[in-house]
């Protein structure tokens, strides 16, 4: 226990104050340090920055789309993939591939396959008569793309998720709703769902956690553009910092994120657990 | 309509029911699937191959690319960068992260229960959050550019990963365990190192794998925290992906994406019935 209670104050807890700290400050290029006490004034800045506002707009649209997309699909194709056949195991294994390619890697394999011009989805859309798509051109496109990268990336975590929930489902229920008559519909709709509603709404916090990191994916594939149709949060900030040395205004940036996260965190956690007790 | 003719319809209709599923669970793997295979596919092929309307699925295949690409842009030791943070960052995080685990599912502390929180807030952590002070520290301390570096900042998400799962673990264990152990005079860390560890070899091995792929995979550390000598994998491919100056240089960006995510795909092959049990542990419980 105290050996990690230090490690994680060395490198979790002093970072977070560290950047506190920065905030208020005026930051000194020449020492690469803090340097005079300014108090809110780099928060003013950062809040009356329409760039900032436009960045969390678009992490918002991209959180907003992406997650119950990425619960539906995954709940879904689990029920999918786990009918009983002799190739479920082999199915389901295969499905665990794309969570362990790499983001970076994710974001620059469908850079290529989704190119404008030689992309391979191109031109599989125009055997079937739509596009040309200018996947990375347009900002609504871009934006769409962002989300089918993330899609692919991590529905199948999703769907690992999904599988041991469904499997630990106690059949017997299931045979008393088809006994007493059920259809198909009615035994999903208050048979299954309400069983797995606490584990969809554990689902969604685990994959909200990993969501508000989004970095890499738009980092390879868009960079924020067209323009900055696809700058999300955690790129604008990076941008700030390393790019344009803003360390103190790009710190005030991270610690209203922060807050606005740990807030959400603990509004989506106190949910589940709600849920939990009702279901 | 009789009672049996219905049944025997209904049943038909389930098999009918059950084909559609699986060939749809098939067809969607398929489709999942298809871009890992076109990266792999692409990066055995010859420049003029690669730029083709409509897309080339056969061809002569090469390893050109490889050859050509990995003296040029220092592959070979930015992979053993990667190799040595991923092996550090992981093996660090079980050993710290598994104990605190084991303190925190068995024994009596004051502030178990709010610490327990702080750890999964802590998953909610925005990484820029930290690596802003990061890189000023280390720049400080004349740490940049170091494995351990960035073994440390790994470890800021490693280990309440670590803790989490093994946690979990530790709890479904029955406590009689170590108490029988306990009885005939082992110490409590006597008992956990000579009873519970040895039980829960396979779960540790598994959760270090994932923590080992979670440290390889990283890009936001990677980039902040180094420049040439300690650069990782991650960082070489989004430099690939985002060069704008030189246009897509596919060849390489598909092989040393393969290079990257091959090895992955068979530790995670090797655990994966672990993952889905251990992934729905850490979901659902607590």
């Amino acid at each position: 226990m105290m050996p990690s209670i230090v490690l994680l104050l060395i490198t979790l807890a002093y970072p977070i104050f560290y950047t506190i700290n920065i905030s208020f400050t005026e930051f000194d290029l020449s020492t690469f340090g803090a340097g005079e006490w300014v108090g809110w004034s780099n928060y003013e800045e950062v809040l009356s920055d329409y760039r900032f506002w436009d960045a969390l707009q678009v992490t918002l649209v991209y959180l907003v789309i992406a997650l119950p997309l990425q619960i539906v699909l995954g709940f879904s194709i689990a029920f999918l993939i786990n009918a009983e056949w002799s190739g479920r195991g082999a199915v389901r294994a295969l499905f665990i591939i794309p969570m362990v390619v790499a983001p970076v890697v994710a974001g620059g394999i469908w850079r290529m396959i989704l190119d404008p011009l030689w992309g391979l989805m191109n031109h599989a859309l125009q055997t079937i008569g739509i596009g040309p798509l200018d996947w990375f051109g347009d900002p609504h496109l871009a934006m769409a793309a962002v989300i089918i990268i993330d899609t692919w990336r991590w529905t199948p975590f999703i769907v690992l998720i999904a599988t041991a929930a469904l499997l630990a489902l106690p059949k017997d229920v299931f045979e008393a709703a088809k006994i007493d008559g059920a259809g198909w519909w009615a035994t999903l709709w208050s048979v299954a769902l309400p069983l797995l509603v606490p584990i969809i709404a554990a689902t969604f916090v685990i994959r909200w956690l990993g969501a508000v990191k989004m970095f890499d994916i738009v980092l390879a594939a868009t960079y924020g553009g067209p323009g900055k149709a696809t700058n999300v949060i955690n790129l604008f900030i990076y941008e700030e910092a390393f790019r344009s040395l803003r360390f103190a205004e790009s710190s005030a940036m991270a610690v209203i994120v922060l807050v606005l996260t740990m807030i959400l965190t603990g509004v989506f956690l106190y949910g589940s657990r709600k849920l939990e007790e009702q279901f | 309509m009789s009672t049996f003719a219905t049944a025997a319809g209904l049943r038909s209709q389930t098999r009918m029911g059950h084909r559609i599923r699986v060939l749809a669970g098939v067809l969607i793997t398929l489709i999942f699937l298809f871009p890992v295979f076109w990266m792999v596919l692409t990066s055995f092929k010859h420049q003029v191959d690669i730029f083709t309307t409509p897309p080339k699925f056969f061809f002569t295949p090469t390893f050109a690319t490889y050859v050509e690409y990995f003296r040029r842009a220092d592959i070979e030791r930015r992979l053993i960068n990667t190799v040595i943070v991923a092996a550090g960052s992981g093996l660090l995080s079980i050993v710290v992260g598994t104990m605190a685990g084991y303190a925190l599912a068995r024994i009596r502390l004051r502030g178990a229960a709010t610490f327990g929180v702080l750890i999964l807030l802590s998953r909610g952590v925005p990484p820029i959050a930290l690596a802003v002070p990061m890189f000023l520290v280390a720049r400080q301390l004349g740490l940049t550019d170091k494995h351990i570096t960035l073994i440390l900042a790994y470890s800021t998400f490693l280990i309440p990963y670590v803790m989490w799962l093994m946690r979990s673990f530790f709890i479904s264990l029955p406590p009689e365990l170590e108490e029988s152990a306990m009885i005939d005079g082992c110490s409590r860390y006597g008992a956990f190192f000579k009873i519970i560890l040895p039980i829960s070899l396979p779960g540790l091995i598994s959760t270090l794998i994932f923590s080992m792929i979670l440290a390889w995979e990283e890009l936001l550390f990677a980039l902040v925290l180094t420049n040439r000598v300690a650069s990782t994998i991650p960082v070489a491919i989004a430099g690939i992906a985002g060069d704008t100056i030189n246009g897509a240089n596919w060849g390489a960006l598909t092989a040393v994406g393969t290079i990257t995510v091959v090895p992955v795909v068979i530790f995670a092959l090797l655990v994966q019935k672990w993952l889905i049990r251990g992934l729905a542990d850490g979901a659902t419980k607590g």
